[in-house]
């Protein structure tokens, strides 16, 4: 399932979330020995992971309290997906497609703890928009409300009773600011303002 | 002597007659008619049986494969390789039924090379009459008289004149003396009382014939060299010349004597046209010899137990019956195992007693069971008569026991002994009836061996285990088949499997990705078993599980575990994991693992 088609499920966020059929499969959380099998269970549980963010707005996913989540583990079938099978998978998402990856779907985060030295793998950005995707959206919006060349505050973009109706409203400051950044590359936006209250500005 | 098509088993052997024993195989061999070699039976193994001889060539076995019936065969004669001529063993036929027999006629022929175009010329109108079986039927009227009604003169019956084919339109000759026609059933009378009188020992028309044949038979080489040999008349005794018909004084018929061997002589050996049309000889008939050509050695042995069937004459046993059962098996209630000895086909429950004990029970047994036989056997001469195969087989076992063997040490009857009763038990091949040092037949007949047991519909081994079994079940079970006599051991058992391939023989032996090798049927494939496995799935779907199962069964049915599948489809657990990973392997199944161990689902991650 890509990001696209999921996007018509994202509205609904009051309702509990549907999981896909595969979810009951019990070899499911099992990894695959055969590479076919392997690449479409892998593909199968980036999808599940990202539509599951989506609906509960997740833009970082915590490994360690997620492999206790309804997304890691099902109930039902008493089965669950083990700390490092997990962790395989976001590596997969990380990956660029070109590599055998799940096309940079997801990206780890250098915790507070990494000053260890070693990567904790505990914290994960799931990019079921990439931040390219994000900075589209912003761009469509902006132009669907004419407000090129307008001055927005950053904090108007994400808590603006605006963008109420939009999917980057509420969203992770972070995240945010990667999108706007990708647009001060593209050389389509230029950012300024302190830290915390960084104001935008879109042409 | 013919060449006999042959059955040949599913190991592209030649399938045994019941009571046939194999006595002994080799590879490499050539077969020749008289001088020339046939095509296409110059590479193949020679099986000698207790009744035949069998050629099956290498390449398209099943095109090029014939037999030859030992009770047709002469004599043997062995011929030693001399530089690049391999050893030779020549097989002679037995003359045929009839009196012409064909060796004497060749040098005949050589006597009348002068006459001979005119004869094949002179007889060419009567050939037709004894291309049959029976060249002897013709020469009936040959010394019939009828008398003429009107001058009582004895007349010759014309000897073409054959009262089975007569019609009223037949010309009859005149009377010799006063020159009137006879009536037709004078003659015809005339000829079929001939020919009943010489069905019995007639001694007027017989001394020129009988002396004829038999002259050559005594001494050949003698009569051979007197130049042209003169043929008395049957009723004049005149001594004609052998190329006439008819007597030159009494005009009576001498055709039998002197023409007939000289028509087999002229169309058959100097002819090129017959030798190519025996190329395929399936049913043809050989008239001079046949030679088998040795490349690979065992010729020696292939003599030497050519020899002994023929003397043994295995074959005239054949119609004899069994002896009767049901008084020795009462007589021996406790010793299930006496009805065993009889032979292979006795269906009879063995003995479980095994080692040292079992051995002596056996021994018992047989002890027993000879008793019985020979007990009753002398009893009156309808019961000899009715066990004589017994009898003879018993004679040949004590002789052998008792040592007469001439050349033989202990070891040598012991290891006949043995192969003896491991023929008993149904295993063909052992390494005693191969040539010792010829390693790579003794695997290729091991193998065929293996595939003709595999492929036995009576035990049905490989059905049994669901098409597939474990080489080393097949090993043990194989190995205990030979009663503890003439195991295998499991190199030479594995070299004869990888044969299996290379023979083209219908079993295959397939090694999955484990390193686990399994024996299976030549037909049976992957897909085979996939398809097998997709049926069971779909199965799975539709029945619902006995229990309530958390997950839509309707949908992803049921997981199947390696002793599951390994009872369904009747395969050992060992097989079945490897077919399952096999089709995993094939995208058709995925796992999972769990605390009750590896299953297997219907591969639902991949759409």
């Amino acid at each position: 399932m890509s990001a696209s088609t999921a996007a018509t499920a994202a509205p609904a966020s009051s309702t509990s979330f549907v999981f896909p059929s595969t979810y009951n499969f019990p070899a499911f959380f099992t990894p695959q020995p055969n590479s076919t099998t392997r690449q479409s269970q892998l593909r199968k549980w980036s999808s599940l992971i990202q539509s599951w963010c989506r609906h509960h707005r997740i833009y970082r996913l915590s490994i360690i309290e997620a492999i206790d989540s309804p997304l890691f583990h099902n109930a039902t079938l008493r089965k669950r997906l083990d700390l490092a099978e997990a962790r395989t998978i976001v590596d997969w998402m990380a990956k660029k497609e070109e590599e055998g990856g799940g096309g940079q779907r997801a990206e780890w985060i250098e915790g507070p703890s990494a000053s260890s030295g070693a990567k904790s793998k505990n914290l994960a950005w799931i990019w079921w928009r990439r931040p390219e995707e994000w900075a589209d959206v912003l761009v469509d919006w902006i132009d669907a409300t004419g407000q090129r060349g307008v001055v927005l505050t950053v904090f108007e973009l994400v808590q603006g009773e605006a963008t109420v109706s939009q999917e980057f409203h509420g969203m992770d400051h972070d995240v945010m600011m990667k999108a706007l950044n990708v647009l001060v590359k593209r050389g389509k936006a230029s950012v300024f303002g302190n830290e915390g209250e960084e104001g935008v500005k879109i042409f | 002597m013919f060449f006999k098509p042959l059955d040949l088993t599913t190991a592209l052997r030649p399938l045994l007659l019941p009571d046939e024993t194999l006595l002994f195989v080799q590879d490499a061999v050539g077969l020749y008619e008289g001088k020339y070699k046939i095509p296409d039976y110059q590479n193949g193994h020679a099986y000698l049986t207790s009744h035949r001889v069998c050629y099956v060539s290498a390449e398209e076995s099943r095109k090029y494969c014939v037999g030859i019936d030992l009770k047709e065969v002469d004599r043997a004669e062995y011929q030693a390789g001399f530089f690049r001529s391999s050893p030779k063993i020549t097989i002679y036929p037995k003359p045929q039924k009839t009196k012409l027999d064909t060796r004497t006629n060749i040098g005949a022929t050589v006597s009348t090379t002068a006459h001979a175009d005119q004869l094949s010329v002179q007889q060419s109108s009567i050939r037709p009459a004894f291309t049959g079986d029976q060249p002897a039927a013709s020469p009936k009227p040959i010394n019939a008289t009828w008398v003429c009604p009107i001058c009582s003169f004895s007349n010759p019956v014309p000897s073409n004149f054959d009262p089975a084919t007569v019609t009223g339109n037949t010309p009859l000759p005149p009377c010799l003396a006063c020159g009137i026609k006879p009536p037709l059933a004078t003659v015809l009378k005339a000829a079929i009382n001939a020919a009943s009188t010489r069905e019995s020992p007639l001694p007027t028309a017989e001394p020129p014939e009988t002396g004829r044949v038999s002259v050559p038979d005594k001494n050949g080489v003698s009569s051979l060299s007197t130049a042209v040999k003169k043929v008395p008349c049957p009723r004049c005794t005149f001594m004609n010349h052998p190329s006439l018909v008819e007597c030159e004084i009494c005009g009576a018929s001498l055709g039998a004597s002197a023409a007939f061997p000289q028509l087999h002589g002229t169309s058959r050996t100097d002819s090129p046209a017959p030798f190519f049309a025996q190329s395929r000889i399936v049913n043809s008939e050989v008239t001079d010899s046949i030679k088998l050509s040795f490349r690979n050695g065992g010729d020696k042995t292939f003599h030497d137990r050519l020899k002994g069937a023929l003397v043994q004459r295995k074959w005239l046993l054949q119609n004899a019956p069994p002896v009767p059962a049901p008084s020795q098996r009462t007589d021996s209630p406790n010793n299930p195992g006496a009805a065993a000895v009889e032979g292979p086909q006795s269906p009879a429950p063995r003995s479980t007693l095994v080692g040292i004990a079992g051995l002596e029970q056996r021994g018992l047994e047989t002890r027993i069971n000879n008793q019985l036989v020979i007990g009753n056997a002398f009893e009156d001469l309808e019961a000899l008569m009715a066990s004589a195969k017994q009898i003879v087989a018993l004679a040949e076992s004590l002789a052998r026991e008792s040592g007469m063997n001439s050349n033989g040490g202990a070891s040598t009857e012991t290891t006949t002994v043995l192969s003896e009763s491991v023929a008993a038990l149904g295993m063909v091949t052992t390494k005693d009836m191969l040539s010792s040092g010829s390693e790579s037949l003794y695997l290729s007949e091991l193998s065929r061996d293996l595939a003709e047991y595999l492929t036995d519909d009576r035990k049905g081994i490989l059905q049994r285990e669901g098409g597939i079994m474990s080489l080393i079940d097949l090993w043990a079970v194989f190995n205990r088949s030979r009663n503890g006599v003439e195991l295998i051991s499991p190199s030479d058992f594995q070299r004869a499997a990888e044969l299996w391939e290379k023979l083209k023989l219908p079993i295959r032996l397939r090694r999955f990705k484990s390193g686990l090798l399994v024996v299976q049927r030549y037909d049976w494939s992957d897909e085979k078993t996939i398809r097998q496995f997709q049926d069971w799935m779909e199965e799975l779907r539709r029945v619902p599980p006995d229990e309530s199962v958390p997950w839509d069964w309707s949908l992803f049915g049921r997981a199947i575990t390696a002793q599951e599948a390994a009872q369904r489809f009747k395969w050992s657990v060992g097989v079945a994991a490897e077919e399952l990973e096999m089709a995993e392997d094939r995208g058709i199944l995925c796992r999972e693992e769990g605390i009750e161990g590896l299953r297997f689902w219907s591969n639902h991650l991949v759409s």
